[in-house]
């Protein structure tokens, strides 16, 4: 087979790139830059657009003119335009729709106490606005036959995420969320699993029914029914049935979730611990995570550990069901069952990214991109304090007026020690020193002078930054593409008993999540 | 036989296995003349590309996996239901062939139709609502728009 076509809308493209790159560094899209509030974005634009607009030209025009042959060059460089289009219409999305959606809301003003407008609200920021983007596309244009090939990759853009995401935690974090994950979804994934066995056995559904929707509706969703079918022998309808109901449920969740996480006023790690929990399908849980905080990734973070968790059940899930059918099967009279194989199971249903994902981080650790005790690519290192980051005699002055207001001794030890040295000193020296801030006990000038000190000796690893940069890419790549691949038709198949069963069970698990999460979860790891 | 029709020699019959579609060949059946043949069209509906919906988790073998137990899947139970409605064909001395298409279901029809000899199409009518079955409805409207030939509803055995 030949996935190459012969177009020129990927040249097209690419040109469209190239001039849009043109126009924002010459300033002759400047008002536009101003309305949007989109200078700080400026650099990205041109760069990005320069890039990919001449890989787009570049292999636009061998789409368009050169022969194409069955093979590898064709399979790899025929994807190139269908992810072209998701990265364009990503672009679109994140430097024009969103600031204007946001733009509109501010003006419309705030909607809720708290000064909190629409679009934060409702989290409508690039993340959704592109997969809501990439359902229009796909349900009222269709994806352009050209494209059809490369908008696969948008599923490696999301796991180029994860692998990346792995460079950002520190080992506290990764056993504390790992701890807690793994309590949370072992409960939930295992109780919900169970519940759908269990109501469908008193509702006496064929076990191929219930072993399919067990697996989507208790661990990962869509990817779970998939993983599942086949093992548990499900009959096309069912399959159908099941993947309709898990999608209207995910979309639905996706909505839903933020706009209650900020009504209850939820934190990072709270919102991220019960998306990773309540919201069946995987992709909507990154989904909500950056519709819940878009400026951060503090709560994706969260929910991808959540997330990595749900997949590294999955093979173990998968398995209990195989076995669970044939011996149901077996007791029924049922003959002519698919023997499990147990080491293939677990080997292809094993998710390979999740070793990056370990890897990313254990290299992170050792100082490859950062200093070792980078925290998010944040490190301290008051070695390398310039003179006019160190604090001048004025701000010396207000800190020794203003040192006689301090009670707690390890905090006038540390401002001593700041005063004496002109720059902080230790990292527990700046802990201390931010919370002398936050506690506002000082007078501003002095709480301006030891933000600034702070400032001065911590330092961010340029190579975390840029991975921070390429993970919103990769997250809003990776969530525009899978938005172009949930159809209206798909979801139009929820129906018969799994709707009743999912959806009940579903809303089960969302609900009793948040319940634990909001009595249980602390917001600080 | 419905008064004032006259028996057809070639039938097209596009069906599924619902309940509709089994009065749909019931109704083909009877308008179809002793020795004639009836051309069995089965579709299968186009929101099957879609099932892979968003899983971004699994790898490619996975999704192999499952495409091809889907087509087994899908194979299979169109073979059982292909069989059932051979059987009736025989049992009437009727010819009888079978074909199978991926894609919208007017579309689908209005092409087989086109492309045969066949004298009249029969297909079942819509399922009252809440009655199971795939959201897969035949736009009718769009069938008839591109039809050359007469075209019976069979009404539903619900209604």
């Amino acid at each position: 087979m030949v996935y190459t076509r012969k177009s020129p809308a990927l040249t097209i493209i690419g040109l469209i790139l190239l001039a849009h790159s043109y126009l924002v560094k010459n300033g002759q899209l400047e008002a536009v830059v101003k309305y949007l509030s989109l200078t700080r974005a400026v650099g990205e634009m041109t760069q990005l657009s320069l890039i990919f607009g001449g890989i787009a030209l570049v292999v636009g025009l061998w789409h368009w003119f050169a022969d194409h042959k069955e093979g590898d060059l064709d399979y790899y460089l025929g994807s190139v335009a269908g992810g072209i289009f998701i990265l364009f219409v990503a672009m679109i999305v994140k430097w024009y729709f969103d600031p204007l959606v946001a733009q509109l809301s501010r003006e419309i003003g705030p909607v809720i106490p708290g000064r909190r407008f629409i679009h934060d609200v409702f989290g409508l920021n690039y993340v959704v606005l592109g997969i809501v983007l990439g359902m229009v596309i796909v349900n009222v244009f269709k994806i352009p036959e050209w494209a059809q090939h490369g908008v696969r990759l948008s599923r490696l853009g999301l796991k180029t995420g994860v692998i990346l995401l792995g460079t950002l935690y520190s080992f506290r974090e990764l056993v504390h969320l790992g701890q807690l994950s793994v309590v949370m979804i072992g409960v939930f994934v295992l109780g919900s699993v169970w519940l759908v066995l269990l109501i469908g056995a008193r509702r006496k559904i064929p076990n191929s029914m219930g072993g399919v929707l067990s697996a989507g509706v208790g661990v990962c969703g869509v990817s779970a029914a998939v993983a599942a079918a086949p093992v548990v022998q499900a009959k096309s309808e069912e399959i159908a049935y099941t993947i309709g109901t898990i999608l209207v449920f995910g979309v639905i969740c996706m909505f839903l979730f933020p706009v209650v996480g900020h009504l209850l006023g939820m934190g990072y790690v709270q919102f991220g611990a019960w998306a990773g929990t309540g919201i069946l399908n995987s992709a909507q849980v990154a989904g909500a995570a950056l519709a819940f905080q878009p400026n951060g990734i503090e709560t994706l973070k969260v929910a991808e550990i959540f997330n990595i968790t749900r997949v590294l059940f999955l093979p173990i899930i998968v398995l209990w069901l195989a076995v669970w059918y044939v011996k149901r099967e077996t007791e029924a009279g049922a003959t002519n069952l698919v023997q499990v194989d147990t080491g293939k199971v677990i080997i292809e249903k094993f998710p390979v990214f999740v070793l990056g994902f370990i890897a990313m981080f254990l290299l992170s650790s050792t100082g490859v991109f950062a200093p070792a005790q980078h925290y998010q690519g944040r490190y301290f290192d008051n070695t390398n304090v310039s003179g006019s980051r160190l604090l001048n005699d004025a701000e010396l002055t207000t800190l020794r007026t203003e040192s006689a207001k301090l009670q707690r001794d390890d905090q006038k030890a540390a401002l001593g020690r700041l005063i004496d040295n002109k720059k902080v000193m230790s990292i527990a020296d700046s802990d201390v020193l931010r919370g002398i801030v936050s506690a506002r006990t000082l007078a501003g000038p002095a709480n301006a002078a030891i933000t600034k000190a702070n400032g001065a000796v911590f330092h961010t690893a340029k190579m975390i930054a840029a991975f921070r940069d390429w993970l919103t890419w990769l997250f809003a790549f990776g969530l525009t593409g899978l938005g172009m691949q949930i159809t209206i038709a798909a979801m139009r198949q929820a129906g018969g008993e799994p709707l009743v069963i999912g959806s009940a069970v579903g809303v089960a698990k969302a609900v009793l999540s948040l319940i634990v999460v909001v009595m249980l979860v602390r917001e600080t790891i | 036989m419905p008064a004032g029709f006259a028996p057809a020699r070639a039938v097209l019959l596009a069906s599924h296995g619902t309940p509709g579609a089994r009065a749909a060949e019931a109704l083909a059946f009877e308008l179809c003349a002793e020795g004639g043949r009836v051309h069995h069209l089965v579709v299968v509906p186009e929101f099957w590309k879609g099932m892979l919906g968003d899983d971004w988790l699994n790898n490619a073998v996975v999704h192999v996996r499952f495409g091809r137990y889907v087509e087994n899947q899908l194979e299979r139970e169109i073979a059982e239901h292909g069989q059932q409605v051979e059987a009736e064909a025989k049992r009437r001395g009727l010819g009888y062939a079978c074909e199978t298409r991926l894609g919208d279901p007017a579309e689908c029809l209005a092409e087989v139709a086109a492309a045969g000899t066949h004298e009249l199409v029969v297909i079942g009518s819509p399922r009252p609502k809440g009655a199971p079955g795939y959201r897969s409805r035949l736009a009718v409207e769009k069938l008839v728009a591109r039809l050359r030939l007469p075209l019976i509803v069979a009404p539903h055995p619900g209604r």
